[in-house]
């Protein structure tokens, strides 16, 4: 193992840009924590026609959660609800070494090494589950 | 006492490129622990107290004998001395026992303080909630614990004190002669329970001497296995409290309508125990006592004070020390603009480092402190300066990897 197969330049760059990390105002909205560390995200999707107009998280997290907050925001932004819950169902599969469908996840692959580190994953799923729950209670109502 | 062959009993150390700086959620276990195990389940497994042959008979000496061991190591007395799988088991059932004997009675308060592990903090929180009594916190300033503040809460309705001998975090060894003398002051039948967890790994225990009435520890702090720990507590307090745990062993008579119990210490000793453990943490106190705990205790200090004066100088770091007060073996930082997972993470990598991260099942001495995370550095008798020197090396690679 080595630490830039998860630490590399893609993933730290984007845990440093800002231009998701916002608060959205009339959006759906869900609050999560990682009981491990005590990490808080907040992710906020606008949903029009069934399609995701914008996305944007908040919070205070690790460099692997900001990261993948950033990266979910911008793969997820102005897909078909339906789609986005198909690409989060295939990332979370590959979080847990599962098989999964690497051309619909493209540029989330970076990630790819994260079942290597049991004590990451956390880390790296909190924001995909919290967006899951999102589009499911979406759908319901 | 030789560092290096003091090392050289931790067959961890041997095994794998590892600077080890998480003792103070485990310590590691010396051979002669490892070993006791096998040595157990190959010659003497049988279950205790129970059965009539031979082999019954030696199981049950061995985890007896384990008692006595801790008892005189603590200087209690055997009956005393109540095995419980940690700490956590031991204050969950002091609470629990002491409400549903009405000990604690509605209309009095009891008092824990924000500097607790959540393990002797939330019990009382929970059990006050069920049985509507009030409980007040002390909430120390930056989380610094201080014994004149903490009486100033407790009134003739106080019926008991639990606070920590040291923080889990700050690692602030907190003044208990001093408190529980201002508290019994204030009301001499406030009861007291201390958490020894982390002091008790550096530190000789003297139960009788320490004034408390009650005294929780783990034994997996002190080089014994995990799944042992003690409950202690003054006889005539235990004779009167009701057992926590119901079924197996701490039985006196069972009718179709009510029950008996077992005297002391076996009444709160329900189920099959952890017999294995129990003579492994009687291994740990003869290695302890072999070592000398002074020893321990000074390489702890030494270690600890060597890697504080090395933190204070490096710019990018903040420290979560507790002042001017005593202080021993647990170091808690942050370094600017890194999230604490990250360090732990990339220390492990770079160095085989292994740190702890998180909250340190402390939150509200994390809201105390003003932190929503920290990383944790703590010591035993088996680090060294080496290690210590490594371990800043790392702290400015990593500063220095992210930028």
């Amino acid at each position: 193992m080595s630490l830039n197969e998860i630490y590399s330049d893609i993933i730290i760059d984007y845990s440093r840009n800002p231009k998701f990390k916002r608060v959205l105002n009339n959006s759906e909205h869900s609050h999560s924590k990682n009981l491990s560390c005590g990490d808080e995200i907040d992710i906020y999707i606008k949903i029009e026609d069934s399609i995701i107009k914008d996305i944007s998280y908040e919070g205070k997290g690790c460099i692997i959660s900001s990261s993948s907050a950033a990266m979910m925001c911008e793969t997820l932004k102005g897909r078909r609800y339906d789609e986005a819950l198909k690409i989060i169902e295939n990332v979370l599969k590959m979080s847990h070494k599962e098989p999964y469908d690497e051309e619909l996840i493209e540029d989330i692959q970076v990630f790819s090494d994260i079942s290597k580190y049991p004590m990451r994953v956390k880390c790296f799923t909190l924001s995909w589950h919290t967006a899951d729950d999102i589009l499911r209670s979406w759908k319901k109502v | 006492m030789s560092i290096q062959s003091f090392r050289s009993y931790f067959p961890t150390l041997d095994s794998q490129k590892l600077i080890y700086l998480d003792s103070a959620a485990t310590t590691l276990k010396p051979k002669i622990v490892i070993d006791s195990q096998t040595e157990y389940y190959t010659r003497y497994n049988a279950n205790v107290h129970r059965s009539s042959y031979a082999l019954a008979q030696q199981s049950t000496q061995l985890y007896e004998q384990a008692r006595e061991k801790v008892a005189k190591y603590v200087n209690a007395k055997t009956k005393e001395i109540i095995f419980t799988k940690g700490a956590t088991e031991s204050i969950n059932l002091l609470a629990y026992s002491l409400f549903t004997s009405g000990v604690i009675k509605k209309e009095d308060n009891i008092i824990t303080t924000g500097v607790e592990h959540h393990a002797n903090f939330v019990p009382w929180q929970q059990i006050s909630k069920y049985n509507k009594n009030e409980i007040r916190y002390y909430l120390p300033k930056n989380g610094i614990f201080k014994a004149e503040e903490l009486s100033m809460i407790a009134d003739s309705g106080t019926k008991i004190v639990t606070f920590t001998a040291q923080s889990n975090v700050t690692g602030q060894i907190t003044n208990t002669l001093e408190s529980i003398n201002r508290l019994k002051s204030i009301n001499p039948k406030i009861m007291v329970h201390l958490d020894i967890s982390q002091y008790v790994s550096h530190e000789q225990i003297d139960v009788k001497s320490m004034n408390a009435d009650f005294v929780s520890f783990s034994g997996h702090k002190m080089l014994a296995p995990m799944g042992i720990g003690v409950l202690w507590g003054k006889e005539e307090l235990l004779e009167n409290i009701n057992p926590f745990l119901f079924g197996g062993e701490m039985i006196d008579y069972v009718g179709i309508k009510d029950s008996t119990f077992n005297i002391l210490p076996y009444k709160f000793e329900a189920g099959t125990p952890n017999v294995s453990a129990a003579v492994g943490l009687s291994k740990a106190i003869d290695f302890i006592n072999e070592t000398g705990m002074e020893n321990i205790s000074e390489q702890i200090n030494k270690v600890t004070e060597y890697a504080v004066e090395k933190m204070k100088n490096i710019e990018f770091i903040k420290l979560y020390l507790p002042g001017q007060e005593a202080h021993s073996s647990i170091i808690s930082f942050n370094i600017d603009g890194v999230h604490p997972h990250d360090v732990a993470h990339i220390m492990d990598e770079m160095s085989g480092i292994a740190i702890r991260s998180g909250h340190h099942c402390a939150q509200p001495l994390m809201e105390l402190i003003g932190a929503q995370s920290v990383c944790r550095t703590s010591f035993y008798a088996y680090n060294t300066f080496e290690e210590v020197d490594t371990f800043i090396d790392t702290i400015y690679k990593v500063k220095r990897w992210l930028e």
